[in-house]
């Protein structure tokens, strides 16, 4: 009925084993990521829409964004991901210090990509290019185009569904820091560290479309 | 072991603390069942509440917005607080590892989380109602919605919140019948609600993001102003139906392929004959599932969406009833020479084929455009939608319950007061629900608390009759409840009709906390009535 | 669980260095105009990168294929999504070409907007003399 003592105090006792456990765990999260990749989606199909309804507007507001920090966090959030998997890496190399490390950059990345985004968006504020009927800005360059508030809406909503993962993944990440501090995670046992990453590069993954959408095209 | 054997689910642990925190699947699908069913009453007696305002025409009891108010309730409690969880959330919760061989499902504190945001979104829509209700209808369609002065924002908050409690059982699920089969069940010897609940959790991962996401927006349309669906501000409110529907139309079969999966349980079983047609039922179910996406569409005849869309929503349309009618004759050739035993599960199940292939066929006509044009918000659609929600799936559900119960609860029912009930609800709802195609065929719209005289007199017939079927259901679930009094017992080894499957043949009724004593063996397959004889045993 | 697939390290390296270059090269190609393929070229490096991360990062090239149907099958639906919705959005038209796109071409709140120089703050009339009149006479 209860396994015996002799298996590890990780294994839940409904499953047979650990590669059991460890392969379920690994569905579900696949099952998660594409929840995630849908409710994402139905932003996309509205960006879609309204491109293919006011093409001329979507290419001139898109000018009023700073590729320059776009960039800069596109580079951030790519090098977050690989400071992410190289944690799992050392984790798996029995190098609990190392994982720690790149751990903790890895939370340094993702707060670096906030502080980048705060500056957008507090620019954004000033000047009112602001979602829906906050918006104001009337500059030389948009004054003559048709509905921009809608492209600042789905830009506001889309980065802002970004932003609030990437500070859900700070939180996870910190979890992280601490249970690899504790020595709770090790090579025997590093399933939450797998699958936060997967949640992890699914953030950075959604950040991949979204620059050259609303910053380059 | 032999003390060991005595318990079961349901007494050990004790104290109320070990059901408010438990990780058992047996006990979190109770709590499911029964939060179910406090919210089946409540929509059902807002239903009887329109029903007697309808009994005549005028407004006799209600006014105008109460009325509004009445309806859009009545649909948002059926729809998200009780059909959408209850058969997964509470049959498939109780009856999936069990039909597995597992101790659990794959994620128990999920489980127990996913039960929790149903109760936190459950108290949203509590919230709504204290605070004075929502008129919008269940569909939330802008611009009205958005302009709306009730209480939008905590009924689409409840709804969204609950959403998260749908996605999470479905994840489960779906890691539960990938890896916690026992060795040797292969996926064409799963019994077919297993399957069902596969193409339910499909389903529920994929179409519920995009309900989450709509209902974020329409928030913040009303928080914001952001136009993407208000036109006064260059959106476009078209694209909120898409949006709806991409959900809502799926999630119709979240709601009727469980219903699949309990028919496909009973009727072998009860007709003591092997399942015709195995992988027909089981293909045909993930075919529904899928084609549930590509046809959400003629929901929108009439709302302005493009004649080029239209002609192929209504042609894709069309495909559903290939899986369905598949299905349908399956069961039927099931029964064909096998030993029918008219016990209360099947007659829910014979109830059940007879209502749902009414439901099925006005869907056919509904698919037409040039007809659902004229058919479009009369009351020839509310009855369609009651046949397959009402005469499909909560007949359904009554039938599932029927059958597991003396599994879950180890006590047996009158079955004569059941069957008595059985009949009651299948009178009382044809004699509900049939007028009113005749009324949307005269043109009588839906969503009014008054009418002209000509309807007067389909509508005093079909409010007469919603008395019986609500008496009918009520009598029914309490002669289920009469049976869990003081020594009413059954015999723990008790198989009352013979079930094949691995919750009939390898643990006690009431099951065991930990499901089975030892893992079970497979000895055969889930309808193998043709090779090994399973008698039924009822004992006190 | 030493068994699980251990990516070297290099690969990993490759991998990051890829995508540094796929991003650069996406920016550059930005600054020049195709016409109607910078999208298509935006969407293929956006796509090519988005699969590394997926292939590699995610680990989906030696995992259970199960998990990479699970995700092909989010794409699909995200697919179905996008293309039936478009079916719709995008051959209005073609019965009455008034309702092609939203009819509401430039919401209400605008005509109280007054012009703004790039910083957001309102320009009076006589220095915006690039402008025509009746913009805002609020």
């Amino acid at each position: 009925m209860s396994h015996d003592n002799s298996s590890p105090k990780f294994l839940q006792h409904h499953f047979h084993d650990v590669e059991q456990q460890y392969e379920t765990a690994k569905l579900g999260m696949w099952a998660f990521i594409l929840t995630e990749v849908l409710t994402f989606g139905g932003l996309f199909v509205a960006y879609v829409v309204y491109r293919s309804w006011y093409p001329e507007m979507f290419v001139g507001a898109n000018l009023l964004l700073d590729v320059n920090k776009g960039l800069l966090n596109t580079i951030v959030l790519i090098t977050s991901s690989l400071t992410m998997v190289l944690a799992v890496w050392a984790i798996q190399k029995k190098n609990q210090k190392l994982s720690l490390f790149m751990l903790i950059a890895t939370f340094l990345f993702a707060f670096m990509f906030l502080g980048i985004k705060y500056l957008e968006y507090s620019h954004k504020f000033e000047v009112g290019q602001l979602p829906g009927e906050y918006y104001s800005y009337m500059g030389p360059e948009i004054a003559h185009l048709n509905n921009p508030h809608i492209f600042f809406s789905i830009y506001f909503i889309m980065t802002g569904l970004h932003g609030l993962h990437v500070a859900i993944g700070m939180g996870l990440i910190a979890w992280l820091i601490y249970a690899t501090a504790k020595g709770n995670l090790n090579s025997e046992y590093y399933t939450p560290m797998e699958m936060i990453g997967i949640f992890w590069h699914l953030v950075d993954l959604i950040w991949i479309y979204l620059f050259p959408l609303f910053y380059l095209i | 072991m032999a003390e060991n054997q005595k318990q079961n689910y349901l007494t050990h642990p004790k104290g109320i603390m070990s059901w408010l925190l438990t990780l058992d699947h047996k006990r979190i699908g109770l709590m499911y069942l029964f939060g179910g069913i406090a919210f089946f009453f409540l929509g059902g007696v807002l239903a009887l509440g329109m029903r007697l305002e309808l009994a005549a025409p005028g407004n006799d009891f209600v006014s105008n917005d109460t009325y509004n108010n009445m309806y859009t309730l009545h649909g948002a409690i059926m729809i998200f607080l009780f059909i959408i969880p209850a058969i997964p959330g509470a049959l498939g919760n109780i009856l999936l590892p069990l039909m597995l061989g597992a101790k659990d499902v794959a994620f128990p504190r999920l489980n127990l989380a996913s039960f929790y945001i149903y109760t936190v979104g459950a108290l949203f829509v509590m919230y709504t109602i204290i605070s004075g209700g929502v008129d919008t209808g269940w569909t939330f369609y802008t611009p009205y919605s958005t302009t709306s002065t009730s209480n939008v924002i905590p009924m689409t908050m409840g709804i969204f919140v609950i959403g998260f409690s749908s996605i999470l059982t479905g994840l489960n699920f779906i890691a539960t019948i990938h890896k916690m089969r026992i060795p040797g069940l292969t996926w064409y010897k799963l019994p077919l609600f297993v399957w069902a609940l596969y193409g339910t959790s499909l389903v529920q991962i994929t179409a519920t993001p995009v309900i989450a996401i709509t209902m974020v927006l329409l928030i913040l349309e009303r928080l914001l102003g952001i136009g993407i669906f208000d036109p006064a501000l260059g959106g476009d409110p078209v694209l909120y139906q898409h949006f709806f529907w991409f959900y809502s139309h799926p999630a119709v079969y979240i709601m009727i392929l469980p219903a699949f999966g309990i028919i496909s349980e009973i009727i072998p079983v009860h007709s003591r004959k092997k399942v015709w047609g195995y992988k027909f039922i089981a293909f045909s179910t993930l075919s529904i599932a899928f084609i549930g996406f590509l046809v959400w569409g003629h929901h929108m005849f009439t709302s302005g969406q493009s004649v080029f869309s239209q002609i192929v929503f209504s042609f894709i349309t069309y495909f559903v009833g290939i899986p369905t009618g598949v299905k349908i004759f399956s069961w039927m050739l099931t029964m064909y020479k096998g030993q029918v035993s008219f016990t209360p599960p099947m007659l829910y199940a014979l109830s059940f084929l007879f209502l749902f292939t009414i439901g099925g066929l006005t869907g056919i006509f509904l698919g037409a455009v040039a007809l659902d044009i004229h058919l479009h918000d009369t009351y020839f659609v509310v009855a369609h939608f009651h046949y397959v929600m009402q005469g499909g799936t909560i007949i359904a559900f009554l039938g599932g319950l029927h059958h597991w119960w003396p599994k879950s609860m180890g006590t047996m029912y009158n079955q004569t007061v059941a069957n008595i009930c059985c009949l009651g609800v299948f009178l009382g709802f044809n004699g509900t629900f049939f007028p009113q195609f005749l009324l949307g065929l005269r043109g009588m719209p839906r969503r009014y608390a008054t009418y002209d005289q000509q309807y007067a007199e389909l509508h005093n017939y079909s409010s007469f009759w919603s008395g019986i079927l609500g008496l009918s259901i009520f009598i029914s679930i309490m002669n289920l409840l009469w049976s869990l009094r003081k020594n009413n017992k059954l015999d723990p080894g008790t198989n009352p009709w013979g079930g094949m499957t691995l919750e009939w043949t390898h643990t006690t009724s009431p099951p065991h906390p930990h499901n089975f004593e030892e893992e079970p063996v497979l000895e055969h397959g889930p309808y193998d009535y043709d090779k090994v004889i399973v008698e039924p045993t009822f004992k006190k | 669980m030493s068994e699980h697939h251990i990516t070297p390290l290099k690969t990993y390296l490759a991998v990051a260095g890829t995508l540094f270059f796929l991003t650069v090269v996406t920016v550059w190609v930005s600054y020049f105009d195709f016409g109607s393929f910078n999208i298509v070229i935006a969407m293929g490096v956006a796509t090519l990168k988005a699969s590394i991360v997926a292939l590699f990062f995610m680990h989906l090239l030696w995992d259970d294929k199960k998990n990479l149907t699970m995700f092909v099958m989010s794409l699909m639906f995200l697919g179905i999504f996008i293309t039936v919705t478009l079916l719709d959005t995008g051959f209005r038209g073609g019965v009455n070409s008034e309702v092609e796109s939203p009819i509401n071409n430039r919401a209400a709140f605008y005509d109280s907007l007054p012009l703004t120089d790039t910083h957001g703050h309102p320009v009076d009339e006589h220095s915006a003399d690039h402008h025509g009149e009746g913009e805002d006479h609020h």
